[in-house]
Parts: C-alpha cells; structure tokens; sequence
C-alpha cells in the first residue's frame, strides 16, 4: 500500500525535528542572563521562528490570511485587517504575541510555538523589535531572502583557503594536515604513523574492497625505496577492483536497484546493471566528474541519438542517464493511481538529484516554502522544470516503454532473416498439424456407423459458429470426432497406440490358429499308409528320432510348420498377418504430437540464432517536448497552480538561469545546460558535495556530517577550510577523483595509526579533531568481499547481469536462481556455476527481497536513496559469525586454503592465517596460543569422532580455528 | 559529549546565519550533551539501566498490534445512532479517508455490559470481555492519515515520514534490559513481516542494539524462531572453547583501544549472542507449560504467541511486540462480519489469558499491555467502485479509533473520550498518538520530555515537540 500523499495536510509533509523545549527555555534563560532584549533581532532570531510557524498563511506564495504578511519587520508594524501586529516596545499591545500567547494562533494546535520561542518574541518586541539591514519597500509574491541566507555558507562560493605554517614536530605532509592541524588551537597532534601493513590493509580495503594479497603485503614490506607508501599507493588506484570500490558508494547516492520498488510487485529491473557497469568503468578510468555528471543528468542530449546504429561513446552516455532513472518506479504495475505513481517517480529523482548533487532537502519544498533553508516552493518546481520534458507526467511512458534497443541495423536484418526462417518451419508445423487432424478424423469416422460418417465430417469440418443445431447435435453424439483439435492430438496418439495393442494381440492368436491349420491341412494330404508312422515320428521327442523316423518327417516339411515356413505352405494366412503387423506399426510410427514439437523445437533453436538483443534503462528526452510546469498546490499534482521556468535555486540569482529550450538541440536541452552550469565551476553546491564524499568514504564521516543536507538542519562542516580547499582541489584538478584519493592519503592524517596517546584520547575522545585515524567496521558487501577473498573463493568475473537473490524454505533472502513449482514451491537447486563467489557489487538489489547477510550487516534500504550509511552492533551479527551455514563453509574453504598453501604444519598454517585475515604475523604468545587451540581441538575430534581419518580431523580442527578468527574484530575492522 | 569546538578562523562564519539556538549553545559555552541526562548516558553508547525519571509502576510493554486497523463501532465504541440511521447518509459529509464511503453501516455485532464497571464490548470479545475491570478504554484517539505505512509508523516511532527509532527501541535505551541473554525489545509476527516491515522496530539512529529482534512465530520450533540460533557443527563444549579462543583474540586488540566504544558494544554484543543460544531456546520453548496454562490461552499461532509474550516478560524483555500477521489482517475493506469475526477469534482468549495469567503471577502490576490497530475504520460503508456500498465493509479511519491498555498502573474500569454519535470522529477528551506515547511513558517512569537523545546536532524524542498525559485512565 502507497502512502495517500495527496492528502498531507501542508504542515506535516515536512516534520523536521525542532529543538526541545525544555532545554531550549533552560538555556534561553541562560542566554538571557547574558545578553539584552535589544541582540535580539528580526533577521537572526524572529523571521526563522515566523518562516517555520506563520509565513504559510501569512506571506508565502501569496498567501496573506485576514491580510496580513509576515515576511517584514515593517509589514508586521503596518499588520492587516485586525490592525498592527506589533506595536513597538508595547509587548500587551502586540495583536501578534496575544493571539500567540493564546494558542489560538498558529491554529494548527500541533504547530504551536514553544514557550522558548515565544519569549524570543516578546523580548524582541519589548526591545524594540529591531532590525539590522534595511528592508525593501514592497515585496512580491516571489521569494524574499535575508542577506544571511543568501550569505549562508553553503552558498558562497568556494574559496581557496590559505595554507597555514605549521612546525616540523607536527609532522604535516600536506595542505590537508596544516588545515587540520590549525583549525583546532589545542589539537593534540596527529597519532603516529601506522605501520605499513596496517597502513596497506587500511588502503586496500578502502581503494579496492578487498584486504591485500599476500603477494603484495610481502612486496610492500620488503620495498626500500622512499617512495614505497606512493606506489603502494598508486598501485591500489590501477587494481580493477577500485572501479568495483568506489562505484558503490555512488550507486549508493544515486539509488540503484534491480527492481522498480514501490508496489509489493517489485518487478525487476533486467537492464539495470548496464548502469551500475559504467559506474564501475568511469571510476576505473578516473572519468573527469564534471563529465560523469554531464552524462548522468544529460547523456541523452549529448548523444543527440535521433536512430540509427548507436555508438559506443553514444551507448555509454546513454547508459549514464541510468542515474535519472534509479528512482522507485511503479507505473508499469497493475493496482496504481497512475497519477500519484507517476509523479512519485519525478519526486524521488528530485530528492536523488537534490542529496546527491546539491546537498539540498529539495524535497522538502514540495508542498510548501522550505522551512529552514532559502527554497521557496517555486524553486523546487523550477528545478522540476528541468527534468520535466524527459519525465513528463502527462505523457509518461513506462519502464518497458523507455527501454532503448542496442541492436543495430545488420543485428536487425540478421534477425528478420532468422525470424523469416524460423516462421517457414512454422508454416511447415501447421501444414503437419493439418495433415494430421485429416488423419485422425478419418480413423475416428471410421469407428461410428456409416451412414453418419459423411454428415459427421461436415459437421467438423464447418466453422463453430456457422454448426447447424443439427451438426451440433451429431458432434455431441461422438466426442471422438468433436473433440480433435492440434492440441488433442497427443490423446489420440494414445489410442492408436491402444489399438496398435489390440491388433497384435489378435494377431498373436491368429498366428497360432492359422500354423494349427495348416499343420493339419498338410497332414491330410499325407497318404494313408504313412500317415501314422508319421504322427508318431512328430509326437516322438527329438532324442527318440530315429534316422527313419527323420527321414519321413523330411519328406512332408509342411506337417512341421512353424511362422518362419507359413507362407510356404499357407500364402494367404501369412499375408494376413504380415498386413496386421504393418497396420499396428503404422499406427504405432508418427506420433503427432512428437512430431509437432520437433518442428517448434526447430524454431526454437532457429530463433536462438538471433543475435542475443540487449536493451539500456535509459532516460531520453522526446524531440520537441516542452511541457509546461506548474507549482502544485501543497504538492497535489491534482492542483496545479502557476507556471514555473526551469531555475536552479533563486537563491543563487543569475548564475541560475537555464534557458527553456535551447535552439541547438532537438529537445529542451533543459538537463544540459544545469549539468553545464552545474559543473562549471562556480557552483557553490556541488564540488563541496562531492569532495565531503570522497572524505567520508575515506574517514567514515564527512567534514559535514550530513552528506545530503548541507542547509541549517543538516550539520555545519567540522573543517570549512579544509572543505573549501578540497573543493578548489578537486576543481582544479580536472574533477579527478583519483588525484584526490593521492592528495589524501599521501597526508599524515590518513597514514596515522587508528590508536591515540592517552592524552589525545582524552582531548580529543570523539576523534573530532582526527588525532587518529577512525576505526570502522566493514560494510556488508565489504565483509562479504573480504571473507571471499582471505578464503581464497572470490570469483573476480566482472560486468554483466547480477547474481539472483531468492528466498529459500525459511524465508531467508539468499544468493540463487529461483526454481518453484506449480505450487510454488522449491525445487531442485540451480547451479551457480561459481557466480556466488563473485563481489558483492553484483548481488541483485531487489527492494523487497535484501541479501539476507547483508541486512544483517546494515545494507542501505534504497528509499529512493542512501545518503549515509549506518553502521549497527546487534546480536544477529554475532549470530552469523557463530552458526550461520555461511560462515561454516566459509572457515571450511579458508582452512583448505591453509592445508594447501601451508601444508608444512600447523604454526605455518597459523602463520599464512594471520597474514590473510589479519595482514600480519602473529607474535610468539599469539601463535603459540593458535597452535594449542588447534591441537586440543584435533585431539577431541580424534577422540570424538572415530570414523574420522587423521586429515579430516586436522581439517576441521582447522576449519574450527578459522571460524574464530573471522569473527574476530581484528579481522571485521578496519584499522 | 564534548563541546565542539568553534571554527573561529573561518571567514564566514561571521555572516553565517545559524539558527539562533546554536549560537545560545556556543555563547554558552556548554554543549547540551554536558546537560542532557541521554547525553551523560550516550557516552559510552548505552543508556542506565533502570534508571527512571520517577517511579513508575511499570516495567515492561507488550503491545499487541491489531495491524490492519481495528473498528471502533464493532469492538468498543457502541453507537445506537448508528444503527438507527443504519442505511441512510451521514448527517453530516462523510469525512474524507483512503476511499469514498457512504452510507451508515450498523455493527453487525452486539453490545454487552461487562464487568462491576459496566464497560461496552461487542461479541466479537467473549473471553476478554471478560476482563474490563482490568482494562482501560480509550475512545478518542485519533491519527493523521488514513493510509497504513505512515499510520503505523507514527504509532511505532511516532513520525510518519522520517526514519525514527521505534517505541521499544526508546525503551529499551531509555530503561536497559532486565535480561543480558535476550534481546531487550522483541518482535513477533507469524508468516513475515507486517506493512512496513523492519521500520516498525527500527532503532534508527539509536545505537543498533536497541532494534528490535525479529521472531516469526508461525514456527512452533524454538530453535527454528531465531535465524542463525542453533550450532550444527560443534558440541556446546567445543563452542565454548572456540568462544574462549575468540574472547582471547579480541581482548588482545581491545588492549590498545581502550574507550572505542564500538569495539566493545561488539564484545559485548557477542556476548548475548551467545548467550542467547541457550537462553533464547528456553524462553520459545512452549512445551515446558503446563497443559493448563496452554488450554488457558488456547489454540492457534495468536494465543501461543501471547503465550510467548508473557514468558520473554517474565525472563526480563523490556518490549515485547505481537502482530496479529504479516499484511495488514484486521483491514477488513469488506464484509465486516465475517473478516472482523475471524482475526478476532484469533486472538479473544489469547488476550483474556494474558491479563488473567500476569495477574496470577503478580506481574500484571509491573506489565503494561496495549492493544491497538494504527487507526480505526469508518463507520461509513465502504463504496465499491460502481459506488454501489456493497462491500459491507470500511474503509481506514484516522479521524477516530479506540483501543485498550491494562496493567502497569492503568486504571482499570475505565472508558476515556468519545467519538461523535456515530463514531466517525474523536470528539472529547481526543487523544493524539503522541499523547499516548507521552502517558505510557509516565506510567514506565519516563518524562517524554526528557527521554532525549542527541544526534546529527539536535535532540530527539519519541514525542517530537508534542504530547499530554492522559492522567485520567492512570490509578
């Protein structure tokens, strides 16, 4: 069941959490103990209170109840038809705080505002209700900014900060560590560097997802050169498993999923993946990332494909605007109102692009102005407005409709060649099925009596509608005939077999009759005087046969017929049964119904030829499709009010003005050009966005804590310069993601160890100043990746569709292809041909069905998005590492694993252990206390279990063993 | 929680135009985790164990969910106008829910005075009925919208919208577990998962060992209810000792780490893991009842998940949920008589029993039961699509419902708030969901005021910015 939208009432379409009351007022008393009622002003304390409680009725979007407007000190002072709505310093004589006060005002009595915030007010008024910029002499309906909001850090633009000094014993590498260093007087100083195992384990998880291979452990701790952290480095960033990396912490913004959501339908979505390939191949290739955005957004008017044989650089931009198309999609399901369906899909792209690219709550000015941060309703539509054209909810097309054929013109002509072929053999089948069903009639027409046989063929033979009452009649009276159809066939078969039966059954009877007689009309041509000796000679058994005896017998061979001799002596007989015999052969060869389905399994196989026709889940504008776009009233579709332009946030003035159909293009060109302006360097959103990021997926927490928000509920940057300075890198660096990752882990910062001094523990306990490097568990699709690859499993096949997820018999979301019945029930196992030992990156997303141990692991629920990942701590994480069937057989491979690759014993199995799970060597205490785990438990296994030869004992004491140690924190951390 | 320190150095930050409360804070020079009692607890991740705001009677929740949305009219809130313009229109328009309605629906059921109070129930409770005395009736609750997702989402977390930590997950951070071996807050539902899913018990951003723990109780096998419960490999002795092995590798790594605070919520969450193979198998295993316990609440996967409920109670469960099923059962769009008549008989013993048998124990003074839908139904007929209302049946209704509390020092005999005469609307006394939440939380010893918890920068509650005690249905 979908949430009924069109019925949020205004105010609760956004219910943003507030600050509680009770401290509120607790430290408001605080405050003003400090300070007067003159600091308190109209533009930093009172217009937010009125912008989140008032400005609905009273100003916004030209709403102006009992005419008053709200938006100005001034306007408050004129106030509307119940008079001013302040009086200056006259708290008892201000309308605005006595209908306040009252609770009658807001009238929604869940919207009221807080005692605090009301002796926000009072204060205010009773100092003078002052403001501290000059206000303008009217305002419009249009959207009315402060200059703190438009001064709002989030929206300056980027500046490149000053690198400050620091001194030699605070060990700084680079810009990154001055601007930490300094941000904060009484930073501790950074821990010390990690070691270099540690280090390489930290940066092989966090490049590629994947702990090092020992190969490349022993290589890196073996390297002389001063250099070695660089090319570790830079050989991490070449691995083909970075692309696999760090493309899933952008599927993660950008919403991706192999199934359509929203209904409990969830219909997969089988070309999805094309996506989520050129995610991987463009992090691979360090695709500059104003150019990923580009084609994300406006990869279709790029391609300015309009037929034809697509490119490949046309294929690939196609594939990008995937990302427009990530968004829960319903509209190709039964049992929806396609109205709010299809505006739900154009909604969650909004929220998608707003979090992903903006760092913006679009979304929350859907229904209304945005109540804490500078978005009017208007501009949510006008960003709308860009998109619109290519998602456009009058003339929508479905997920099937949208679907773009990758076949080219030979492709199609092969196939139209092939199809031609394969429907000549269907031509063929039919003349068959003809020439069949005239078969049967006739052996049926000849089982009822004669007289009707004629009138009984017509009968058949006339088109049901046209049957004379008559005809019907007769065909009720013989079923047999009537009911012979090409699907029958296979029961009539059955009966010719039956009487195929019966015929050699009589003939067998006959057989023996008709040798009976002829023995005996043989017999009697015998002459009489011989006839006798004769008799006794053939009823004498073969030992009592004397030469006499034989010699008569040999002289009258007809006496002695047998079925090989009959036609000999009896030509007539012997023709009868060789005439049964091919009448039951005949009825016994061709079968229809085999026959039939040799020729549909020809075309079949015929059709197979084809050239196999992949599609793209793309998003392409329509040529010449310029919809208008309206502000919905309180985000009803079904109320559509004024028309809007396409605008980035007004906020943003004239660097936000997209053109509304760009003559260059047949489309709008709308996508374009926001991508353009987007991404041209100015935008004081996006750089910010991306780099807080890569940060993030570095550290486990941005610089702002709130990766898509960055308005004034969302968390302000804990290390604004830095932001800015990595912005500005970023930029200059041709929106390389790659030279970022170089920039920051070449930095103290990244290469310190993840254990602090005790003194920087306790200056800094929340590690908000990163004196050390934060400690992280793994995500669910890293742990997965890691357990493959320590245990020596991971398939590393790459692209391509993903490995099916279904439900097997307790209801646990596993890796398989779905097999039921008729009852949908399972039945017998799919082989996955290795393909569940493959990254995780390519387990099938299905909304409704998340990989079990994933969910256990905190797998983001795609709704339409995953800003930020949470990381849990539950029991049912335990539980999988002590009893699960996957953990088991995971212990059981990663024991083989050390049987053959340390075979010598067990301290060098313990050994090749340690350096796998843990990228390092045990030391002597650690090893010894292994290796007398290991030896007690094979010693109760022997005891135990006597049918067990030594090697099994030794693998699954082993296997024991390895099960602990992928449990172990030190194994599911990253350090 | 320390004080963040202020980026003084950066060039905006004078025009910077935070919202006014941040900068009372820095002015301040304190931080609110310095202030707030969940922020002192935060610390280390985990909340005080029972330590209450006050005393409070209760100790323990099981809610039962009627999920689907029970109907008034049918169950507690009897309406004569209703019959007696049974057929006819609304006297006013219908209010607008999910669907069109029309026309008056009668209960189809009768309405009996029980108990010394004399409290109404329908014949769809024979055996709960039964136990009025013990129950309070609130009539007036209301709702936000009449769709199923949010609704239930607003009664669990009480925001509709938002990912926010359910009720149970408050609780069990708010008061700990009497219980190490067992998941503080625990989930039954037989067959699946209801509408919503795991957002029902979610902790959200409360620290994750506060979700609550999913049981599908169609299984009748306690050690098929848990995923991952049962070891099929090694013998008890041969866990421990591997368990023993683990403990000393992870204590080796924890030696450097001392106060990373996630390292060890993970030893310790292994920790009951493992504990509750044991523990966990005992408290499902329904064969150690008596047989006249079990003919007490009877047959069926309602009564013995009631049943389940009252054993995890007793071995310390801070929240135990039951659902009636997966979907959404008690949405009876048609044919009241007949759909309401069956999930109700599901469930009427199960439910007699469970206040009879807590209060045999002595545990029904310490155990608050609720028992609600996400809302009520109209009592409006629901119009088919050709408009014709013969579907017998209603639509959703967030405007007015009523459910039923018990124990944990609710007063017993009481009926709180009315609907309009028809049952359409709460009128009187009207209760929101956030006052519900507010006044089961003083009953628990808790001011939903100051049950906080700071996160990305602001203080949450389970109430928002809302909620009353309803003081009146408390003894």
């Amino acid at each position: 069941m979908r949430p009924a939208r069109a019925f949020l009432p205004p105010a609760t379409a956004f219910p943003m959490q507030r600050f509680i009351l009770t401290f509120a007022a607790l430290l408001l008393l605080c405050r003003l103990g400090i300070s007067h009622a003159a600091d308190v002003t109209w533009e930093q304390d009172v217009r937010p209170l009125l912008k989140t409680h008032c400005f609905h009725c009273h100003g916004e979007a030209g709403e102006k109840e009992a005419g008053l407007d709200l938006r100005l000190q001034k306007l408050l002072v004129k106030g509307g038809e119940s008079g001013p709505a302040i009086v200056l310093g006259d708290v008892d004589g201000s309308l605005l705080l006595q209908r306040i006060t009252a609770g009658e005002m807001p009238p929604d009595e869940d919207k009221l505002l807080s005692p605090a915030d009301v002796e926000v007010i009072r204060k205010w008024v009773e100092g003078g209700a002052k403001v501290t910029e000059a206000e303008p002499d009217v305002v419009g309906d249009g959207p009315l900014f402060t200059s703190a909001e438009r001064n709002y850090w989030a929206f300056r633009p980027v500046q490149r900060p000053e690198v400050p000094d620091t001194s030699a014993e605070q060990r700084s590498r680079t810009p990154i560590d001055a601007l930490i260093l300094s941000a904060n007087e009484n930073h501790p100083g950074f821990a010390e560097d990690a070691n270099r195992a540690q280090l390489l384990r930290r940066a092989s998880i966090d490049l590629t997802g994947l702990p090092p291979a020992p190969e490349m452990l022993e290589r890196v701790l073996a390297d002389e050169s001063p250099d070695w952290w660089d090319s570790a480095v830079e050989e991490l960033l070449a691995s083909p498993h970075y692309g696999e990396r760090w493309a899933r912490h952008w599927l993660d913004v950008a919403g991706y999923a192999d199934s359509e959501g929203y209904t409990d339908e969830d219909r997969v979505r089988p070309h999805a993946w094309r996506y989520r390939d050129y995610v991987i191949r463009s992090f691979e290739n360090d695709k500059p990332f104003d150019v990923f955005i580009q084609e994300q957004l406006a990869g279709d008017e790029l391609a300015n494909w309009t037929g034809g044989d697509l490119s490949e650089q046309q294929i690939e931009q196609l594939t990008a605007t995937g990302f427009l198309r990530m968004a829960p999609d319903g509209t190709a399901s039964g049992g929806i109102n396609a109205t709010e369906a299809r505006n739900q899909v154009v909604a969650d792209t909004m929220q998608i692009v707003g979090s992903s690219l903006m760092g913006m709550t679009l979304h929350c000015a859907q229904c209304h102005d945005h109540r804490y941060d500078p978005i009017p309703q208007s501009d949510y539509y006008a960003l709308r407005a860009v998109f619109e054209p290519a998602l456009d909810w009058k003339n929508w097309k479905s997920p099937p409709q949208r679907q773009i054929s990758l076949y080219t013109a030979a492709d199609r002509a092969t196939a139209k060649e092939i199809e031609a072929q394969a429907a000549a053999v269907e031509k063929e089948r039919a003349d068959k099925a003809e020439e069949f069903i005239t078969r049967t009639l006739e052996e049926e027409l000849l089982l009822i009596p004669e007289e009707q046989r004629e009138a009984t063929r017509t009968a058949y033979r006339t088109a049901a509608k046209e049957r004379t009452p008559e005809q019907e009649a007769l065909l009720k009276e013989h079923p047999s005939v009537a009911s012979i159809s090409v699907g029958s066939l296979y029961l009539y078969d059955r009966r010719r077999d039956e009487r195929a039966a019966k015929i050699d059954a009589e003939r067998k009877q006959k057989e023996t009759r008709f040798i009976e007689e002829t023995k005996q009309a043989e017999l009697a041509k015998v002459p009489e005087e011989e006839r006798e000796a004769l008799q006794t000679a053939l009823a004498a058994a073969q030992a009592q046969r004397t030469a006499e005896r034989n010699e008569l017998l040999a002289k009258y061979p007809g006496t002695q017929v047998t079925l090989a001799t009959l036609a000999e002596f009896n030509p007539e007989a012997a023709a009868e049964l060789e005439q049964d015999r091919k009448a039951a052969a005949e009825l016994r060869s061709s079968k229809s119904a085999d026959v039939l389905k040799e020729y549909q399994d020809k075309a079949a196989k015929t059709r197979e030829q084809k050239p196999e026709e992949g599609f793209l889940r793309a998003l392409q504008e329509p040529a010449g499709n310029i919809p208008q776009t309206f502000v919905f009233h309180r985000g009803d579709p079904e109320q559509p009010k004024d028309v809007v332009p396409p605008h980035d946030l007004s906020i943003l003035e004239s660097r936000g003005e997209i053109p509304e159909n760009l003559d260059s293009l047949p489309t709008s060109g709308r996508r374009l050009a926001f991508a353009r302006q987007l991404t041209d360097g100015t935008h004081p959103l996006l750089a910010r966005v991306i780099v807080n990021r890569i940060w993030l997926n570095h550290f486990g927490r941005g610089i702002v804590s709130t990766p898509g928000d960055f308005g004034r509920l969302g968390d302000r940057p804990t290390h604004p310069e830095l932001l800015d300075w990595l912005a500005a890198e970023f930029q200059s660096s041709g929106w390389s993601m790659k030279h970022m990752h170089r920039v920051i882990m070449k930095s103290t910062v990244y290469r310190q160890s993840s254990v602090a001094s005790t003194a920087a523990m306790d200056a800094d306990p929340d590690n908000l100043m990163y004196s050390r490097f934060p400690l992280r568990r793994m995500e669910s699709e890293t742990l997965r990746d890691a357990l493959l690859a320590v245990t020596g499993k991971l398939n590393t096949k790459r692209f391509g569709a993903p490995i099916p997820v279904m439900e097997d018999s307790v209801g646990q979301i596993v890796l398989g292809q779905e097999n039921l019945d008729g009852e949908r029930k399972p039945v017998d196992k799919v082989d996955l041909n290795g393909e569940e030992f493959r990254r995780s990156i390519y387990v099938q997303v299905r909304r409704t069905r998340t990989f079990s141990m994933f969910e256990t692991f905190d797998a983001p629920a795609m709704t339409p998005n995953c800003d930020f990942r949470s990381s849990s701590t539950v029991a049912p994480q335990s539980l999988f590492f002590m009893n699960s069937a996957a953990i088991v057989e995971f212990a059981d491979f990663f024991a083989e694993r050390l049987l053959s690759e340390a075979a010598e014993g067990t301290e060098q199995q313990v050994d090749r252990a340690w350096q796998l799970a843990y990228a390092a060597r045990p030391n002597e205490s650690e090893r010894a206390q292994a290796v007398a785990f290991i030896s007690t438990q094979q010693e109760v296994l022997a005891g135990q279990q006597s049918e067990w030869d030594e090697a099994r004992v030794k693998r699954e004491a082993l296997s024991v063993f390895c099960q602990a140690l992928l449990s172990s924190n030190r194994f599911l951390y990253v350090e | 929680m320390k004080q963040q320190t202020t980026p003084s150095a950066f060039p905006f930050d004078e025009t910077d135009a935070a919202p006014s409360r941040r900068q009372f804070f820095e002015r301040c020079g304190m931080g609110f985790g310095t202030l707030a009692l969940a922020g002192l607890l935060q610390e280390n991740g985990f909340a005080a164990t029972g330590r209450p705001h006050f005393p409070g009677k209760a100790k323990h929740v099981i809610h039962v969910f009627l999920n689907g949305g029970m109907s008034q009219v049918d169950t507690f809130d009897p309406k004569p106008e209703l019959t007696r313009r049974g057929g006819q229109m609304l006297p006013f328009d219908n209010l607008q829910t999910e669907r069109k309605t029309g026309v008056a629906l009668p209960s189809p059921f009768t309405f009996t005075q029980h108990g010394e109070c004399g409290t109404p129930v329908s014949d769809l409770f024979p055996h709960l009925s039964k136990c009025v005395d013990d129950m309070a009736v609130i009539r007036s609750m209301y709702a936000e919208l009449p769709n199923h997702e949010m609704s239930l989402m607003l009664m669990n977390t009480g925001d509709m919208r938002q990912v926010r930590p359910s009720f149970g997950s408050w609780l069990t951070w708010g008061m700990g577990s009497e219980n190490q071996n067992l998941p503080g807050f625990v989930a039954l539902c037989p067959g699946g998962y209801p509408v919503g899913g795991a957002g029902n018990w979610r902790s959200a951003f409360l620290p994750g060992v506060y979700q609550g723990t999913l049981v599908d109780t169609s299984k009748a096998d306690p050690t098929q209810l848990i995923t991952n419960i049962r070891n099929s490999r090694l013998s008890s002795d041969e866990q421990s000792r591997q368990y023993e092995f683990l403990k000393q590798l992870n204590a080796k790594h924890l030696e450097q780490r001392a106060g990373e605070s996630a390292i060890e919520a993970r030893i310790q969450s292994f920790e009951m893991a493992y504990r509750m193979q044991t523990e966990a198998t005992d408290a499902f295993d329904l064969s150690q009842e008596p047989e006249h316990i079990h003919k007490l609440y009877g047959e069926g996967v309602q009564n013995r998940q009631l049943l389940l409920a009252r054993r995890l109670i007793e071995r310390g469960v801070r929240f135990v949920q039951t659902w009636h099923g997966d979907g959404q059962p008690w949405d009876s769009h048609s044919n009241i008589k007949n759909s309401h008549r069956a999930v109700a008989n599901q469930c009427d013993q199960g439910l007699a029993a469970l206040i009879i048998d807590l209060k045999q124990r002595g545990l029904l003074e310490e155990t608050l039961i609720l028992c609600t839908g996400e809302f009520g139904r109209t009592p409006s007929v629901e119009m088919e699509q050709n408009g014709s209302g013969a579907s017998q049946g209603r639509d959703h209704n967030h405007w007015g419902f009523s459910l039923w509390l018990a124990g944990g020092g609710v007063k017993g005999g009481t009926v709180y708030g009315a609907t309009d005469e028809f049952g359409f609307q709460a009128v009187e006394n009207r209760v929101s969901v956030h006052d519900l939440h507010a006044t089961m939380l003083h009953l628990l010893g808790m001011d939903h005021e100051r049950l906080t918890y700071r996160y990305a920068g602001r203080d949450y509650r389970l109430t928002d910015l809302y909620g009353n005690v309803v003081h009146e249905i408390i003894a």
